[in-house]
């Protein structure tokens, strides 16, 4: 195993690799809370609305800690959330895609797919070679353990009954946007032989696909077949996005740019 | 009642979904500055004023610091300068108290008459509820709180 590298270890090549790698566990979390958000007052249940709140709650605190080390790589919050061009942001297509209209199965299912591969994606970093990395991946990963189990435990309820068609059209809908979440980075080799992560992004593929195809057909749903799925011409990872990603990038930034760019809140302020 | 009509002992707990039950504290932890000296000492001192934003319990007490020292470095101007650093952690990663915290934390290091401060956040290992220490548990039992 590579040694344990810190910020002033990196070379050029393992840079760029370990930022790829950041910027699309960092994205993909922010995005994803982003739209969570949406739903928390529509959820049909106060229990649910309080899990997709807390559940969104997490995934901003997983984005912030992965912003922080790309942060400790010399870049800025602002230049990294609030004044990036959207379409150098790298998460996948999956998580920006607005919820269908009143569909509750969209939000359940959609948690689902993207949680199973963020609890093996996490996996895969628990013995990176990169330490400020793998002191913040346990935490993160146990935090992650329940949102799986909330989104199974609606899953399961909704696909008994009248509710599976709505979650097999979710399904046939969203299935081509996952696939996205295993797109190769540029920087694959780079990233798998430095140790940075200890499984390949095909292998991971393959490892999602073999956990979530049995689950889903368990429950009565038709899986599209992986390898024969037409893909959406967008892959949210080489920074090709829907138009809905440019909406909501340009709503999130909104308030950021009325207040022009406001440092943080700071109670009490600097007391010495 | 005799004790045969006792209800028994049961294993539930308050929330599965809470991780503050179980967890192990790890060889060290809780960190509470036992020991320390000088500047060190002065900046543990601080520390135990600065308040929890929810509970009325300090943030050593909780187990929140996992380190804190003060080194000597030469600044820009060529002078020799001290350095205040503090290693903490938080309860959970979305706490939106963080900033807030980590400037307390900050001023609590200058105050110790240090030129400079840093605040490392460490996730590593995981704080548990096992990490408040027997002053935190009875500030927390007064709060209402058991744990």
């Amino acid at each position: 195993m590579p040694d344990a590298l810190n910020p002033e270890d990196l070379d050029a090549e393992q840079r760029a690799a370990l930022e790829e790698l950041l910027f699309r566990l960092a994205d993909d979390e922010y995005v994803h809370g982003e739209r969570l958000i949406e739903w928390q007052i529509y959820a049909p249940t106060l229990e649910s609305d309080l899990a997709l709140a807390n559940v969104a709650q997490d995934e901003f605190g997983h984005a912030r800690l992965w912003y922080d080390l790309l942060e400790e790589l010399s870049h800025t919050e602002a230049e990294l959330i609030w004044e990036r061009p959207a379409d150098e942001f790298r998460h996948a297509t999956l998580v920006e895609l607005p919820f269908a209209e009143g569909d509750w199965a969209d939000v359940v299912l959609r948690s689902y797919l993207y949680d199973a591969a963020e609890r093996l994606r996490l996996d895969a970093l628990v013995d990176t070679s990169y330490a400020p990395l793998a002191d913040r991946v346990g935490k993160v990963l146990s935090e992650e353990r329940y949102h799986l189990e909330n989104a199974q435990s609606w899953l399961d309820r909704l696909a008994e009954g009248d509710s599976r068609d709505r979650v097999q059209d979710a399904l046939d809908r969203l299935f081509p946007h996952a696939l996205s979440l295993f797109v190769e980075p540029d920087h694959e080799d780079a990233i798998v032989d430095n140790g940075f992560r200890t499984m390949s992004t095909a292998d991971l593929r393959i490892e999602w696909l073999e956990t979530v195809i049995p689950y889903l057909e368990s429950l009565g749903l038709d899986v599209p077949e992986p390898d024969e799925v037409e893909r959406p011409s967008a892959r949210g990872r080489d920074g090709t996005h829907t138009d809905h990603w440019d909406e909501l990038a340009a709503e999130f930034r909104r308030t950021y740019e009325e207040l022009e760019a406001p440092e943080p809140a700071r109670i009490g302020g600097e007391r010495v | 009642m005799s004790a045969d009509d006792a209800p028994e002992a049961t294993d539930a707990t308050a929330c599965g979904y809470t991780e503050y039950v179980d967890g192990e504290v790890p060889e060290g932890f809780p960190k509470t500055g036992v020991g320390a000296a000088g500047v060190e000492a002065d900046i543990w001192d601080a520390l135990y004023e600065i308040e929890d934003p929810e509970m009325p319990v300090s943030i050593v007490d909780l187990g929140l610091i996992y380190d804190v020292r003060v080194v000597e470095r030469e600044g820009e101007d060529g002078e020799a300068k001290t350095l205040g650093i503090v290693e903490m952690t938080l309860t959970y990663t979305g706490c939106p108290a963080r900033d807030y915290l980590e400037n307390d934390v900050r001023c609590a290091i200058l105050s110790a008459g240090v030129d400079e401060a840093s605040v490392r956040l460490r996730f590593t290992p995981e704080w548990t509820v096992d990490m408040v220490t027997e002053a935190g548990r009875e500030a927390l039992r007064e709060f209402g709180l058991g744990v």
